[in-house]
């Protein structure tokens, strides 16, 4: 209420699709009607962060349910040794009915790799061989027990949803570098949307030029910018000239509409951005050496190495914020998480290692954060609602943990070969340079070379920021 | 903001030239403090010099001696002497004004030319400053706030003119060494007709029937068809769009992210629409929208008035005041200060757009920088108001709901309500038992020897638990948490239904309590009866801030009408309950003599019949806006239109019977070289179809258009892919689409002023051809933009691939072979028939096409639900693609 409501206008908004709107050349075609009010305008033209940022862009593959951290990254051999005895303190549930006392030391056996001797579990071969490109976060925490308000805590800064989230601040504050692509990609699952569906990519409140856009895993593979199945080739080139044809005999009787020029000269470019969009998914542009790497030749990798490939291949072209998303509840290992777990894992390993090589090979890492993880961990003990024998493994899981898990960051200014923080002897709580979500966020603006404080939107007469908590602070040992 | 200040600068630099070459009584050329130094220091300066008893440095600069008195830093200025003069040095470096942006050169040079000139006042000054000096003369001027003129309708000049409006528009077009175009065509005519009053294309039957009878008597056909047009439900559907736009009309409450729902709302929408169809006079129009509560009070309704006109009068009366509750409100989940006062600003926001056409919540903070309202003014206009909002006791939108149920009903309803409530009691009985079955069963998963233990900690009161039964749950913690609502979980371990169990016995209920006579409510503006003593008072607050209120001010019009009509409102009227405020407001803003109401309103019907009102600033009649291009017919038009009792569909007679109106569009070279904004109407506008009228449009000539009026808003919802379409949610509680799809039978198809606004989810097609989603408030004008979205959406959206499907579909079983189809479909797309180059590339186009769906078969696209499965054949295929590129194609979206 001290200055009055920004008046905003998003007549450039386009639901989903969301492309990068009044490009530099059609800023001359355009010809939006003056308002009577002052609309601000909003684009996705690249923009100056504040300051000096490593990072361009970032990929970041969303592992939703909640990855187990201690069968993966973060080794607890005190676990091993109470296997099956009864926890020794207290125990955070989020499920009652199958909320159980029983320890459960991890199946699965742990090494160190890499220079810096990195822990990683068995499950995870392909990340163990990219040690030295990773900053391993052990210490994350929202503290929020629940998928959705801590999936929310992680890409938009609050346990609430519908803000925006984190590509959508990206790109409104330093726009995309390629105009003929949409500046914030959600690579979706063909198994379906994580939990809080389309929220995981919504622009919330900012104007819906900052909204994710799909791309997705049938055609057409991104709404509205690639032609239906029924225009495929000629027969949309056949439709593009006939209606060329029509607007041309249309404007010949009516001299000097610039107008109906400048929609003419806007399919022109509809048209040449449908191209771009094509070549950018065109994955057989890529080597055989490139998609094996990938996995993508084998069936249980080929989805995912597909999205990792097409998220590289768009950060290339200058897209600012890809998302890579798994299935519904992929990581959410309440039960049979001795079968459960290793397939997620096979999904996503031999891709998401590839990724990161693949970048460093092509000089793309400096530039681009990729970040790899879920909205939690889980608990150390078996959560058990089948009623299986004590000791008995095989229909057991584990339950939510959002008060100590792991993630891994690399490339963008993050610290090769680093393992950061720790939880408690149990991988219960972080209790060693605790890292909240909101530090994560002012760290990765920090990498972008944005501050947090002057990255604000105005809403209801108050500035809006991604980070909403004052003890926010960026984690100066995780950059390189 | 620096937009506004270049364009503020802009008109300085020009009544700086005006003042050079009028020359006033004042030295020759020079700049005047009254005219041209004050509004520059209004703008910039007063708030910390001069305004709220706030004057920075001991510096007031709100009059010319103020200045030469000077503050803390000696005299202001020295006349005569600019190079002396501290002022203007201030201002040249940029260190004034502090923190904010320099003052543009022209500003700075007016100051300068002043002082040069010897600061020059055009009248002594004030000895002090009370209220009545809060405006100056020159400010009191301003042509909106003047009386209503009645301006002679000029002398005919030319032999096209038709009635007074062309007189005016014709006089200024001579003025200008310019003239009338030709009337458009009968086949322009009617397209730009039909659309104009209805939004939608006319059918090709009407189009020939049109066409035969102009070749008859042109004038009798063209009144013909504007009667059967006005008397369509269209129009209201059309026209009470327009007016939903400056309402701020929408079915969700904005402001925080949940945007809750606003289920009632769509009742206002009706009672716009019908009002408009009923061409309820305007006065009553905007008294009832004001007031309807209290009139309903004057005239003893209420919902148990014994005759059903009675009720119905009641409840069109409380659905009107809808217009107060459609700004945003966030207090259905933050009922907080801010929330409330941002809600009332904006209510106040669009009542100021809507019946004033000036930006009085612009003095919300301080003064108007630009026009002559205070920021007490901003305040009075509230207190006409704060009894309705009460903001200290305010209800949130649940609770401010008005039922329309009659006694009879409710006793009816309480019945069928105990009856369900023996069924609840039942369920929870059985809940209870189901509790205390798995409980059960979890203790005898327990050593026998703490069973009792922990059963007895279990029942008793978590409140009452000792610390050795808290400690002892902890260690079971599946029974601790044993709850009504965790029991669902539990079912997985024992295989059991209890969940499924207690949801039947839910359900059950539910059915019994469906039963109701069902309970209609009113999403009303509706104030409590207060005792003269607690009637809420609204105190200024100070710039601003809620938090800050000052002194305690009156119900008031804008005070500085004051010099020539009353502006005091009572702050309670004894013969009504409430406090009548507002309808005395109502009938202020409606006594024939506001200068404001109808120049605002007829200029608004202008905008909409001409793409640009008389004054282009619709909303803003102020210093901002942009003066009207012809000030006589605009009073003219506000006379006439009220003399004529503020038919709304008489005005509408006026304008489109002129030839003006019935201009054609074409530009020509010598008009567009003196005048290319065509300000002086020397043709008619092009003008884009708007995003409902484009979707109406699409529907219309596909065929699939259902005409039915009124009632619950189409819902919309979003896909995977986040576009938000028409369809039933079916998120689950996670926000996880779940694939299923519910059949809307038809309601998809309904026009688009029907379609839920949800002001987060706005329609894919609307956002992306500028409607408005009403996150501010309300929509005073729309802009018209030229995207390539836009083009990429006419292409390759789905919902546009069905709608070319459905045209297809239409165009073979109405045509009988491909040369039929295609004259069939320029008629029902553009109202005339193809020229024989255009039926020759048309056919080329869908053999082409058709031989590529042979050898390339295609399904057709679905924008929700299952995806189709079955191919369609080549042909429809063919005659589709023709439709589709007919669709996206210029024709279609502008209007001659």
């Amino acid at each position: 209420m001290h200055s009055r409501r920004e008046f905003l206008e998003k007549s450039y908004g386009l639901g989903a699709i969301a492309l990068a709107t009044l490009m530099k050349e059609e800023g001359l075609l355009a010809n939006p009607a003056i308002s009577g009010a002052n609309p601000q305008h909003f684009d996705t033209l690249p923009k100056p962060p504040h300051g000096f940022g490593r990072a361009k862009s970032m990929i970041s593959m969303f592992m939703q349910g909640g990855p187990s951290h201690i069968d993966l990254f973060d080794p607890k051999p005190e676990l091993n040794r109470l296997d099956g005895k009864d926890f020794p303190g207290e125990v955070k549930y989020d499920d009652a009915a199958g909320a159980s006392r029983e320890v459960m030391g991890s199946p699965w056996k742990f090494s160190k790799h890499g220079q810096s001797g990195m822990d990683f579990s068995e499950l995870v071969p392909n990340m163990a061989g990219i040690a030295d490109e990773i900053t391993m976060i052990r210490s994350m925490h929202t503290g929020v027990n629940n998928h959705g308000q801590s999936i929310n805590a992680l890409i938009n800064g609050s346990i609430l949803t519908g803000r925006p989230t984190l590509g959508s601040w990206l790109t409104y504050g330093l726009g995309s570098e390629n105009q003929n692509l949409p500046a914030f990609v959600a690579l979706t699952d063909p198994r379906g949307l994580p939990v809080l569906g389309v929220d995981n990519f919504t622009n919330g409140w900012l104007p819906s030029v900052y909204q994710g856009t799909v791309i997705r895993p049938k055609e057409p593979r991104i709404l509205n910018l690639d032609p239906p199945m029924s225009l495929k080739g000629d027969a949309q080139k056949r439709y593009l000239d006939f209606v060329d044809r029509l607007n041309r005999g249309h404007l010949d009787a009516r001299p000097g509409e610039t107008e109906l020029e400048a929609r003419i000269q806007s399919f022109e470019l509809a048209a040449r951005m449908q191209i771009s969009a094509k070549e950018a998914l065109e994955i057989s542009q890529e080597s055989e050496a490139t998609l094996r790497m990938y996995g993508i030749d084998q069936k249980e990798t080929e989805d995912f190495g597909t999205r990792c490939l097409i998220a590289r291949r768009l950060v290339e072209r200058g897209v600012r914020f890809v998302s890579v998303f798994t299935g519904n509840q992929t990581w959410d290992n309440h039960a049979s998480i001795t079968t459960g777990l290793p397939a997620a894992c096979r999904y996503v390993d031999k891709p998401a290692a590839a990724l990161v090589l693949d970048l460093k090979q092509r000089g793309l890492l400096d530039s681009t954060v990729v970040h790899w993880g879920g909205e939690m961990g889980r608990l150390p003990v078996i959560q058990n609602r089948a009623g299986a024998p004590r000791g008995d493994r095989k229909s057991v899981g584990r339950d939510h943990n959002t008060y100590g898990f792991s993630m891994w960051v690399a490339g963008g200014g993050f610290k090769g070969g680093y393992t950061h923080g720790a939880t408690d002897e149990f991988g219960h709580h972080a209790v060693e340079n605790v890292v909240n979500h909101y530090d994560y966020h002012a760290t990765l603006l920090h990498l972008f070379g944005l501050d947090a404080e002057t990255l604000t939107y105005k809403r209801n007469g108050t500035p809006q920021s991604l980070i909403q908590n004052d003890e926010a602070k960026i984690v100066s040992e995780l950059l390189a | 903001m620096e937009l506004r200040l270049a364009h503020f600068a802009a008109h300085r630099a020009r009544l700086v030239i005006l003042a050079l070459l009028c020359c006033g009584a004042v030295a020759s050329g020079a700049p005047v403090f009254e005219k041209d130094v004050r509004p520059i220091l209004k703008a910039h300066c007063f708030h910390c010099h001069g305004e709220d008893g706030e004057s920075k440095g001991g510096l007031d600069v709100r009059l010319q001696r103020f200045l030469l008195k000077g503050g803390k830093s000696g005299p202001a200025l020295v006349a005569g002497k600019p190079a002396e003069s501290h002022l203007l040095e201030v201002l040249k470096s940029g260190e004034m004004p502090k923190e904010k942006p320099k003052l543009s050169d022209a500003e700075i040079a007016t100051i300068e030319q002043w002082i040069l000139a010897g600061a020059p006042t055009l009248r002594s000054e004030p000895e002090t400053l009370g209220p009545e000096h809060h405006f100056t003369q020159e400010e009191r001027a301003w042509w909106s706030l003047q009386p209503i003129g009645n301006p002679a309708v000029p002398a005919k000049v030319d032999a096209k003119e038709r009635n007074p409006i062309d007189a005016f528009v014709g006089a200024a077009l001579s003025k200008n060494g310019m003239g009338f175009s030709p009337e458009a065509d009968p086949a322009t005519l009617i397209r730009r007709l039909t659309f104009d009053l209805t939004g939608l294309p006319p059918s090709p039957a009407a189009v020939d029937y049109f066409l035969a009878r102009s070749a008859l008597d042109k004038d009798a056909a063209y009144r013909e068809l504007l009667e059967t047009l006005l008397a369509s439900p269209a129009y209201g559907e059309r026209w009470g769009r327009h007016w939903l736009d400056v309402a701020g009309y929408a079915d969700s409450d904005g402001f925080t992210e949940q945007d809750t729902e606003r289920k009632h709302a769509w009742k206002y929408r009706d009672y716009v629409i019908a009002a408009l169809n009923a061409d309820k006079p305007f006065d009553d129009f905007v008294r009832e929208q004001l007031a309807g509560d209290e009139i309903a009070a004057k005239e003893g309704l209420n919902a148990n008035s014994p005759t059903a006109e009675g009720k119905r009068r009641y409840a069109e009366l409380l659905t009107a005041t809808g217009f107060l509750r459609m700004a945003p409100d966030g207090t259905a989940t933050q009922n907080d200060l801010l929330a409330r006062n941002t809600s009332i600003t904006d209510t106040l926001k669009i009542v100021s757009n809507a019946f004033y056409g000036m930006t009085i919540h612009c003095a919300e903070c301080h003064d108007h920088r630009y026009d002559p309202i205070t920021q007490a003014d901003f305040y009075e206009l509230r207190a006409v108001f704060e009894p309705g909002f009460d903001p200290k006791n305010w209800r949130q939108p649940a609770r401010r709901l008005v039922s329309l149920q009659t006694k009879e009903e409710k006793a009816r309803a309480d019945a069928i309500e105990a009856e369900a409530k023996k069924m609840d009691d039942a369920r929870l009985a059985k809940e209870a038992e189901f509790i205390a079955e798995v409980l059960g069963k979890e203790l005898e998963k327990r050593d026998e020897a703490i069973r009792a233990d922990l059963r007895k900690a279990y029942e008793t009161v978590a409140k009452e638990r000792t610390p050795e039964q808290i400690a002892l749950l902890k260690q079971h913690p599946s029974i601790q948490s044993l709850s009504a609502g965790s029991l669902y979980l539990y079912d997985s371990t024992y295989k059991t239904k209890h969940a499924d169990t207690l949801k039947k016995m839910t359900d059950e209920a539910a059915v019994v309590r469906a039963t109701k006579p069902k309970e209609e409510f009113v999403q009303a503006f509706a104030e409590l009866p207060f005792k003269p003593e607690a009637i809420p008072a609204t105190h200024l607050f100070f710039r601003g801030n809620p938090e800050s209120p000052k002194e305690v001010v009156k119900p008031s019009d804008l005070s500085v009408l004051s010099s020539w009509r009353k502006t005091d409102l009572p702050e309670k009227v004894a013969t009504l309950p409430t406090t009548g405020r507002r309808l005395a407001l109502a009938e202020t803003l409606t006594d024939g003599e506001h200068p404001l109401l109808a120049r605002v309103m007829v200029n608004r019907v202008w905008m909409h019949h001409f793409g640009t009102g008389l004054v282009k600033t619709v909303a803003d009649f102020g210093h901002l806006g942009e003066a009207p291009s012809h000030p006589e017919l605009l009073d003219w038009l506000a006379a006439e239109f009220m003399e004529k009792g503020w038919g709304l569909k008489d005005l509408h007679r006026l304008i489109v019977t002129s030839h003006t109106w019935r201009q054609q569009s074409v530009r020509d070279a010598a008009s567009d070289a003196i005048d290319p904004d065509n300000r002086f109407l020397s043709r008619q506008n092009k003008r884009r179809l708007e995003a409902e009228t484009l979707r109406d449009a699409l529907l219309a000539v596909s065929g699939k258009l259902n005409p039915k009026v009124s009632g619950e808003p189409v819902p919309v919802t979003l896909t995977e892919e986040g576009q938000v379409v028409i369809g039933v949610d079916t998120m689950d509680t996670a926000g996880r689409q779940t694939g299923k799809y519910i059949p809307l039978n038809g309601e998809e198809f309904r026009r688009s002023v029907y379609v839920q606004i949800r002001r987060s989810r706005p329609l894919e097609m609307f956002a992306a051809f500028d409607a408005p989603d009403m996150t501010n408030a309300n929509c005073e004008i729309r802009p018209v933009t030229t995207v390539s979205p836009q083009s990429l959406l006419l292409m390759n959206n789905l919902g546009m691939r069905e709608f070319a499907q459905h045209f297809g579909e239409r165009l073979m079983s109405e045509g009988v072979d491909t040369a039929a189809r295609i004259d069939l479909a320029w008629k029902l797309a553009y109202g005339r028939n193809p020229r024989p180059d255009e039926r020759e590339a048309a056919m080329q186009f869908v053999t082409l096409q058709t031989a590529h769906y042979i050898v390339h078969p295609a399904k057709p696209e679905r924008s929700v639900g299952p995806a189709e499965t079955v191919e369609a054949p080549a042909r429809h295929l063919g005659v589709a693609a023709m439709a589709h590129a007919l669709m996206s194609a210029n024709e279609f979206l502008y209007l001659d």
